[in-house]
Formats: C-alpha cells, sequence, structure tokens
C-alpha cells in the first residue's frame, strides 16, 4: 500500500479511516511520524472557550423573541382564510370542468347514437327488465347447480337451498306470466319449467337428500340449468347493446 | 412531569404562542453554543439564537417531530450563523491589526510548563488559531466546527449543512488543509 495522504490522515484523527489505512500506519514509520504531526496540530486546535451564559439566559432570549410572535391560531386566520379561498377555487374550478366534461360527453354520445341506429336501441325500461332477468338467470343457475352437487345429510345447506328457492319462487312467477304475455315462449316455458323445479324445493316440509335427487331425476334439473344457462346468454346480449341479438325480451 | 418538545410545538401550532418559551428556555445554551462557534464573537452568537428561534417558530408548521426539536433547531441555527458568516465575507483579514511572518514567528511549543513564554506563546497560538479559522470559507468553517469541535459525522454535517456527505468530507479535508498550513509556522513542524 502506498504512503496514507493528508485526507486519509485526516480521517484516522477522526476515526472514521478504513482498516487498511489503521493497518499501514502500523507498520509505516514515515506515515506514523506524519501523523504524529497532523494529530498534534488537530489537538491543539482548541475552542475558544465559549462565554458562559446564566440560567436565566433562556428567560432573556424569550423576552426579547416573544414580542414577535403571533399566536398561530391568528396568524392561520389570514393564511388559512387565503389558503381556503384557494381551495374552494380550486374545487369551484374542478367543478366546471367535470359538469363540460360530463355535457360534452352526453352531446357527443347522442350524436354518435342518432348516426348508428335510433331504432335499433331498446327504451331504457327495457334494459332495466333485462339487467334484473339476468340476476334472476344467474340466481336460478346458481341453485340448480347447487341442487346437482347437493345430496348429503347436512340440514343446514339443506335449508338454506329451500330459502333460496322460496325467494326465488316468487319472482320467477312474475317474470313467467311477463314472458307469456310478451309472447316470449321460449322464455315462459324454460321458466315455468324452473318453475316446477323451485316449487318441489320451496314447499318441501323436510327437504331430505333422498327428496332432492327424487327432484333431479324426475325434474331433469340438468336440462332445465342449460335452457337457463342459454337464456342468461341471450338476455346477457341484449343487454350488452342494441342488436346484438334477436328475439323476444320481455 | 416535564412535557416532551414534541408535545409543547402542538401546543404552540394550537395557538400557545407561551408554550414556546419552554423550548426556547430549554434549547437556548446549545443553540448558543454552535453559533459562538461557528460566528467566533458572542454579539452574533447572541443575534444568531435570536433569529434561529425566530425562524424556527415561522417554520414551527414545517416541523414533522422526525428527529427531536433539539436537532431542528440547531440545524436552523448553523444555518444561520452559516449565513451570517457569509454575509459578513471572510472578516480574517488581521482583524488584530497583526501582520504575520511566518518565518518570525515560528516557534517550538516543547514544554508543558505554565511559564510566562509558554502563556504569551499559547495567547499567540490561539490569536493565529483565530485569524486561520476565519480564512475558511464559511462551508469548511462551519463543517470544520460541527467535525472537530461538535464531534458530528459526517453525515450528520451533510445532513445540516444540506450538502452531499462527500461534499461534507471533502469541506472538512479542506479545512484541516487550510488550517495546518496557516498554523505550521507557529508549530514549526505541522
Amino acid at each position: 500500500m502506498s504512503h496514507l495522504t493528508d485526507d486519509e490522515m485526516t480521517e484516522l484523527y477522526y476515526a472514521e479511516s478504513t482498516s487498511a489505512s489503521d493497518a499501514h500506519l502500523r507498520v509505516c514509520r514515515e506515515c506514523s511520524a506524519q501523523y504524529s504531526k497532523v494529530k498534534r496540530t488537530l489537538d491543539a486546535i482548541g475552542s475558544t472557550p465559549v462565554p458562559q451564559r446564566g440560567a436565566d439566559y433562556g428567560d432573556r432570549v424569550w423576552e426579547t423573541l416573544q414580542p414577535q410572535l403571533m399566536p398561530f391560531e391568528k396568524k392561520a386566520g389570514g393564511w388559512r382564510g387565503w389558503a381556503n379561498w384557494k381551495a374552494v377555487e380550486v374545487v369551484a374550478s374542478c367543478a366546471v370542468l367535470l359538469t363540460a366534461v360530463f355535457l360534452g360527453g352526453r352531446y357527443w354520445e347522442r350524436i354518435s347514437t342518432n348516426k348508428t341506429n335510433i331504432a335499433s336501441a331498446p327504451p331504457a325500461t327495457q334494459r332495466v327488465i333485462l339487467v334484473v332477468l339476468t340476476d334472476h338467470l344467474d340466481r336460478t343457475e346458481r341453485l340448480l347447480v347447487q341442487l346437482e352437487h347437493a345430496g348429503s345429510k347436512d340440514r343446514t345447506a339443506n335449508a338454506e337451498l329451500q330459502s333460496e328457492a322460496q325467494e326465488l319462487l316468487a319472482s320467477n312467477r312474475l317474470y313467467r306470466v311477463t314472458a307469456s304475455n310478451a309472447g316470449d315462449r321460449e322464455l315462459a316455458g324454460a321458466l315455468d319449467r324452473l318453475e316446477g323445479v323451485l316449487a318441489e324445493i320451496a314447499n318441501d316440509p323436510q327437504l331430505s337428500a333422498a327428496d332432492i335427487e327424487r327432484v333431479r331425476k324426475d325434474m331433469n334439473t340438468k336440462g332445465i340449468l342449460f335452457e337457463i344457462r342459454v337464456l342468461r346468454t341471450r338476455s346477457s346480449d341484449q343487454e350488452s347493446g342494441p342488436g346484438a341479438a334477436k328475439g323476444a325480451t320481455i | 412531569m416535564q412535557r416532551s418538545d414534541h408535545s409543547i410545538v402542538l401546543a404552540v401550532l394550537a395557538g400557545n404562542k407561551e408554550a414556546y418559551g419552554a423550548l426556547v428556555r430549554a434549547h437556548s445554551a446549545s443553540v448558543f453554543r454552535v453559533a459562538f462557534r461557528i460566528a467566533g464573537n458572542e454579539a452574533d452568537a447572541e443575534e444568531i439564537v435570536q433569529e434561529a428561534f425566530l425562524r424556527g417558530y415561522q417554520r414551527l408548521e414545517s416541523y414533522q417531530g422526525r428527529s427531536g426539536f433539539g436537532t431542528w433547531i440547531y440545524r436552523i441555527a448553523v444555518n444561520c450563523a452559516l449565513n451570517r458568516i457569509s454575509q459578513t465575507g471572510v472578516e480574517a483579514e488581521y482583524r488584530h491589526g497583526e501582520d504575520r511572518d511566518p518565518e518570525e514567528k515560528t516557534v517550538q511549543v516543547a514544554t508543558k510548563d505554565a511559564d510566562p513564554e509558554r502563556v504569551l506563546l499559547s495567547r499567540e497560538i490561539s490569536a493565529a488559531q483565530d485569524i486561520a479559522m476565519r480564512r475558511l470559507t464559511p462551508i469548511e468553517k462551519s463543517a470544520f466546527v460541527l467535525r472537530h469541535l461538535e464531534e458530528r459525522s459526517t453525515n450528520e454535517i451533510a445532513e445540516v449543512l444540506n450538502i452531499a456527505p462527500n461534499a461534507a468530507k471533502q469541506a472538512v479535508f479542506r479545512a484541516v488543509q487550510k488550517l495546518r498550513r496557516e498554523l505550521a509556522p507557529l508549530r514549526g513542524n505541522a
């Protein structure tokens, strides 16, 4: 290792050196002598004694300082007031911008819709019905899947299944009647067959695994499940946009 | 039971101006010490203390309590001192009215006996040291004072002076080199 530089010796003095510098200093007489000089010089640089302050020094500083300070609440009145106005300004600007974007978007959407196909757009109420029907079909599909995998002697699970069937039964009747009135035979027929299954499950006084097995066999629940899936796909397509699927809807 | 500095700060921010007095009383001495060491005279140090606490109050909302209030106000004080010595410039130009010829002033301090001659030499060394310190740039002087007298680490110096650690280290190196050069004639061998 080459001899230590002045900076390395300074680092040594302030105990910030590397171990290599330390090791070198122990074996190199020249560096050791030079370091002694550096050390003597730095040791000699002492502080000019700091003049002692009395015990009341802090009090004196505070007495001088105190009149120059304004309490934060008072100070906050002006500054925060200004900040609040700035905040109001920013919020108002954002609101105006959002309104402009919203109205612009609506205007643009209206123009685009008119250009494409006004006649094919389903009325808003019809869309709502489609969304609700899709939800009903989702629930019935889940129930039929559960029914396919049921059969355990777990009374709690069977009770839950029965409770769900009771809820669906009431709404299913409404959809069936509406579909029938609208002349959608396919949907009305499927909902009719589904209603039979729901009624069997919902009205069984002591729903057991054997009862479920009987319903599955007698009422062909697998077939009904398939029908429901097809219908759900159709209603999802109709729901997603005009002209996506054709056929009767409720 | 004494309140913590942090809770006092919260009280001050809530509008209790008087609570700040407790912080001033608790930290005035340490702020004065570092101010004096950097500024080099009592009058400036007193003003730096006032300025540091005033700035501290004005910036109190930015105090986040990550470090103690003492450390925070210490940093402000060092920066106030640094600004002050930067404004006044290098005032080392022989305030004592002594032009020094290194050849003439070369002495050896070989004995520790407190004889009159040694006392005289000691005073002379002290005066020379004072002059040498004034010839350092503000950053060099602050870095050296923090390193040598306040025994702060390189990282602490860097943080206080708001510079990179390597820049802080280099400032200390330059200060040491300059001081050695200035004091060499007095020591005869430095």
